[in-house]
């Protein structure tokens, strides 16, 4: 069975994108294994001189290393990805490149009508820089809209339709994380390439 | 005009620090810019919120008195740094001091690329409704291969490039005049005159705008009176001559806190032979109490407190006819109060007759006054548009200073 690593893009204790995660969680237990990862806790990115990464930011990456693909939730700050989440992807390819190749399923969840899509698109371009090289799921947005009234009372999603879309988007990712795992000729390349990428000074 | 600049990295050294320096140095004599320091931001987080930390208030201060900004950005995966972003989450969550701020994006990096898709991040962040900045269309700044394009006193060697950036900062200085001019209106709608807020000076559990809150208020919080002496940062007398002293003060002065409530007045004459009158039953009271229910008065009252506080202007100073204006010339003042930080702590209005001083004057000197048959401005009211400062206009027949 394929694992994968959900990424809880929020620092926050009342996120529906860490519902959302969960439901992933349990709904899907029988076709993989997931497991949440928080990035709360985590310091605001900053560079140094001895290219210092904290402790959990490399427990993390040795996760996403081990794991087959990576599920990340995200929710929209002002357009965009919370910093939190900007500053863990930072971390996650600074020295250290677990995201290179890795195939990656982006969903997101928001209070209102438009569930984080401009932030999603963010997130694919910050995802395809060459210091992070994430192989992202093309053409497929999963975005959950109005997500405070989108779970019921067993935290499950109630909208039929949204739920077959997962259901269809989350089959297309198993086989896309199988299709990934044989497009690894230029790995080797793609990783020494994100390894010489320069973090030089800001 | 007054930037501020900001640049999107917390790390110990910054191109794009140095790209701001070199702009605040190089281009001194155009504009003013204060460059801004992010480094002790905390990360930001909906659970603990540190809307109200020095450090975020501060910047959020800096930002709101500025006239624009100028973001310098770094690029980091293919986006802006999440330093930069997580200030702005900040700046756009309980406080919102972007709002309607001319902002100019400039930006360098290592490679060719001078930070492009940074660029546009952020371009498409400053436009969320919670930021709402304006940010300057066109004029993209990138500085690419920025590693050789300082020299060693932090100046940008090519000269084409100083020449672009001059151009690009001369049609922001344009930009900003406009925009500030269409978001100026609504700058003091905010400032509420009611003093339902409350700052930790405010006396609470009693009705402000009760006849007797002086006394109720004095009571409540044990106020020394009498012959106790007060000690004064350079002086030390009782409060009977603190009263002897202000009550012969050659100008009514009345004292406004932060909190927008009247809270003073040096009762020198009878309510009826004052210049601004004010009776003993309105101390306490909030300012929407003691100004007559008039939208245009409200306002005025509001333009005036609001650029005070905003440091827009120190003083606010108008001419209030009413009174003969042959034997008396009534001026108003109102002058910003700050403590030691530099926080605003209210408004010190003074009114005075200055037909005297005048008099005085040119009786001492042996000179007599002629009418100028050049002067642009009506004599009789409209001295005081003279003295305004522009921003406020000043309806002399209705003024903000009618108490």
């Amino acid at each position: 069975m394929n694992k994968f690593i959900a990424i809880v893009g929020s620092n926050s204790s009342k996120s529906t994108n860490r519902e959302l995660l969960k439901y992933m969680q349990r709904h899907f237990k029988s076709q993989a294994e997931i497991e949440l990862v928080e990035i709360k806790g985590l310091p605001i990115f900053k560079k140094s001189a001895n290219k210092y990464v904290p402790q959990t930011a490399r427990n993390i990456a040795k996760k996403i290393e081990a794991a087959d693909g990576v599920i990340i939730a995200t929710p929209e700050y002002d357009h965009s990805i919370p910093a939190v989440l900007s500053s863990a992807l930072a971390w996650l390819s600074y020295g250290i490149h677990p995201f290179v190749d890795k195939p990656v399923m982006i969903t997101g969840a928001s209070y209102g009508s438009l569930g984080s899509s401009r932030a999603q698109a963010q997130l694919r371009q910050i995802l395809d820089s060459p210091e992070l090289k994430a192989r992202i799921m093309p053409s497929s947005e999963f975005l959950l809209g109005h997500s405070l009234q989108a779970f019921d009372d067993n935290d499950n999603l109630k909208d039929i339709e949204i739920t077959e879309q997962l259901n269809g988007l989350f089959k297309d990712f198993l086989q896309f994380v199988n299709i990934s795992k044989q497009l690894n000729n230029a790995n080797v390349v793609n990783k020494q390439q994100a390894e010489q990428f320069l973090w030089d000074k800001d | 005009m007054k930037l501020v600049g900001i640049a999107g990295s917390i790390a110990d050294q910054s191109y794009n620090r140095t790209l701001l320096n070199f702009i605040a140095k190089h281009f001194e004599g155009l504009v003013e810019i204060e460059v801004l320091n992010i480094n002790d931001v905390p990360m930001f987080s909906q659970d603990d919120d540190q809307t109200n930390s020095d450090v975020i208030q501060n910047l959020s201060k800096k930002i709101s008195a500025a006239d624009g900004v100028i973001i310098a950005t770094p690029e980091h995966n293919h986006s802006v740094p999440a330093a930069l972003k997580n200030v702005i989450e900040w700046l756009s969550y309980e406080i919102h001091p972007f709002d309607g701020k001319p902002v100019m994006i400039v930006g360098d990096s290592y490679h060719t690329q001078g930070s492009s898709r940074a660029q546009l991040h952020l371009r498409q962040i400053l436009e969320a409704p919670g930021v709402n900045a304006i940010v300057l269309p066109g004029n993209e700044f990138l500085l690419g291969k920025v590693k050789e394009a300082f020299d060693e006193n932090g100046d940008l060697k090519d000269q084409g490039t100083v020449d672009f950036l001059q151009t690009t900062l001369q049609n922001f200085i344009k930009f900003a005049k406009v925009i500030n001019l269409i978001s100026k209106t609504n700058d003091y709608d905010d400032e509420d005159l009611s003093a339902k807020t409350g700052t930790d000076t405010t006396i609470q559990g009693i009705d402000m705008n009760d006849d007797n809150w002086l006394d109720l208020a004095a009571q409540k919080v044990n106020a020394v009176e009498g012959k106790t002496y007060v000690k004064l940062d350079s002086g030390l007398l009782t409060v009977d001559q603190l009263n002897y002293f202000l009550k012969t003060m050659p100008v009514e002065l009345t004292y406004v806190d932060e909190n927008n409530q009247f809270l003073y007045y040096n009762k020198a004459v009878s309510p009826e032979k004052m210049l601004a009158k004010r009776v003993p039953a309105q101390v306490g009271d909030s300012l929407d109490k003691v100004h007559p229910k008039i939208d245009r008065v409200i306002e005025h009252v509001k333009q005036v407190i609001n650029s005070l506080r905003t440091g827009k202007t120190d003083l606010v100073s108008m001419a209030v006819p009413g009174k003969d204006e042959t034997k008396h010339h009534i001026m108003h003042y109102y002058k910003a109060m700050h403590d030691e930080d530099g926080d605003y702590k209210g408004v010190n209005e003074w009114a005075v007759d200055i037909k005297p001083i005048v008099d005085q004057y040119l009786q001492a000197t042996g000179q007599k006054l002629v009418k100028d048959p050049e002067a642009k401005i009506d004599a009789t009211s409209g001295a005081s548009k003279k003295s305004a400062p522009e921003e406020i206009k000043v309806d002399a027949t209705s003024s903000a200073s009618k108490h």
